[in-house]
């Protein structure tokens, strides 16, 4: 318990990282059900560590869901949820987000602020101030994903969504998280820009990915796909 | 010297004035001319009522009855601010209270006690007009700081997730809209401290003078109520906020949206 308790204190560690033999995320017989809708029923999912798994299907079949249910951003009807096998719960989902960077579908980078301004923000808290470093990598994340660096003293609301989209991700990777959770990342995103995404995931063999995405740049870079219509 | 008083036939004619706004109302066809004339009635009938009742509160002037008195005060501020803000009254009355009663009791006890150095801090006389001016902005100001809050948190529900993502505890990813709520809610309070007596003459002020005394004094007091407003309200929204977060997100960081009225 005191063990448990300084671990909370201090942030997740390295060793809570799961060994290759255990799944890095697990979701097992998870129900979900939004305003009497059913988005979820006893979905099931395992990732094992550093794979890549993407996750298809037709619109308004949860997969969007399942990103937010590992996220703790939605509490399941029924099921367990397990990230590095320790559950998702009030107590452990605050750090066992430290784990996880997560770019939403369409991301909404507020309403005020330059883009520098935001990439800067995540640094400011707690969890990620040691971090700080890390915003070193700025101009070769955006070189990698062709953005000019002009961008970065433009202010966030005259973005096109496909920057916005690129930023996420620069903004995700900056806090180089083992644990990459991705929701439709190419759907604003020319060919080009698809391409130097997928390149640079299949890349990172030390990272766990979990996309939702229809795209083939996507399944190219993936271990395995999920088709949320059949069920895996 | 007092005020001079109103004869009740010289108050009744001069509601005849409400004519002219109303029939212009009529005449533009604006559609509130009915809560207009409710909004008329209610004002005359509380205030008569207040009239009577203060009446007897200021003879007796018991420390308790004007305490009391107070509490009343919060307690409709109270349910007023969540019928504003579209709150879930049983989730939000205790919190907001004692955000109300804070922002009202400091700045007022400091002005009866140290400032005006009155023997007995809840004097009727000082206690409830005071009080009451405080009160009715610290209300103001809550419903729009609230409603602010919440508003710009469900409108940006997104951002401030992918704030919770990124690794924010609760209190860092509120921290902007909170300060947009307070932005909002200390602007009126500002911007009447900016144009103060250039634009218009301050109701305590004016009271104060119809009163008999020395526009010298009245000015003082005015100032000080003006420091009382601005510290009441940005201590009444600073902590209405924060003591409505612990009911108004779950244990993950997540807007409860059950906690509002749809």
């Amino acid at each position: 318990m005191k063990q448990l308790k300084e671990k909370t204190e201090k942030g997740p560690m390295k060793e809570d990282l799961a060994t290759p033999s255990q799944p890095c995320i697990e979701m097992q017989g998870v129900r979900v059900v939004f305003d009497s809708k059913l988005v979820l029923n006893g979905f099931s999912l395992t990732v094992c560590y550093e794979e890549k798994v993407v996750l298809t299907g037709p619109s308004g079949r949860g997969k969007s869901t399942v990103l937010r249910c590992i996220l703790g951003f939605v509490k399941p009807d029924s099921g367990t949820i397990k990230l590095c096998g320790k559950p998702v719960c009030a107590d452990t989902v605050w750090d066992l987000r430290q784990l996880v960077a997560y770019v939403p579908q369409e991301p909404d980078l507020g309403r005020k602020g330059t883009v520098r301004q935001w990439l800067d923000r995540p640094f400011e808290y707690k969890a990620n101030r040691d971090k700080k470093e890390n915003l070193r990598q700025v101009p070769d994340l955006f070189h990698r994903f062709l953005l000019p660096l002009e961008l970065l003293d433009k202010e966030v609301t005259v973005l096109s969504g496909g920057e916005k989209q690129r930023v996420a991700i620069v903004s995700a990777l900056l806090l180089q998280r083992p644990i990459l959770l991705l929701d439709e990342p190419t759907s604003a995103l020319d060919d080009l820009s698809k391409k130097r995404l997928a390149e640079f995931l299949g890349s990172r063999g030390d990272l766990t990915i979990l996309v939702v995405s229809h795209d083939s740049a996507m399944l190219s870079v993936a271990n395995r796909s999920i088709d949320m219509g059949k069920g895996e | 010297m007092g005020a001079v008083d109103i004869s009740l036939w010289g108050l009744a004619l001069y509601y005849g004035l409400l004519i002219i706004p109303l029939g212009a109302m009529l005449w533009m066809r604006v559609p509130i001319v009915g809560k207009t004339l409710i909004a008329v009635v209610r004002m005359t009938v509380q205030l008569a009522f207040v009239g009577l009742y203060l009446q007897v509160v200021f003879k007796i002037n018991s420390p308790w009855l004007n305490s009391l008195w107070l509490i009343v005060m919060v307690c409709v501020a109270d349910v007023s601010v969540i019928r504003g803000v579209s709150l879930r009254l049983r989730r939000f009355i205790v919190p907001l209270f004692a955000a109300l009663v804070a922002g009202t009791a400091l700045p007022l006890l400091f002005f009866v006690g140290p400032l005006l150095k009155r023997p007995g801090l809840m004097e009727a006389q000082y206690v409830i007009p005071i009080g009451g001016m405080i009160l009715g902005n610290c209300l103001r100001a809550d419903i729009i700081g609230i409603k602010n809050f919440y508003d710009s948190l469900q409108k940006g529900e997104k951002e401030f997730l992918l704030t919770l993502a990124q690794g924010a505890r609760i209190k860092e990813a509120i921290l902007p809209y909170l300060r947009d709520a307070c932005e909002a809610a200390l602007m009126p309070t500002v911007a009447t401290m900016a144009t103060i007596g250039l634009v218009a003459l301050p109701g305590m002020m004016t009271g104060v003078i119809l009163g008999g005394t020395n526009p010298v004094t009245a000015i003082k007091y005015q100032m000080a109520i003006m420091v009382a407003i601005f510290t009441g309200t940005a201590i009444t929204v600073v902590l209405g906020i924060l003591m409505t977060i612990r009911t108004s997100f779950t244990p993950y960081g997540v807007l409860d949206h059950s906690s509002f009225k749809k």
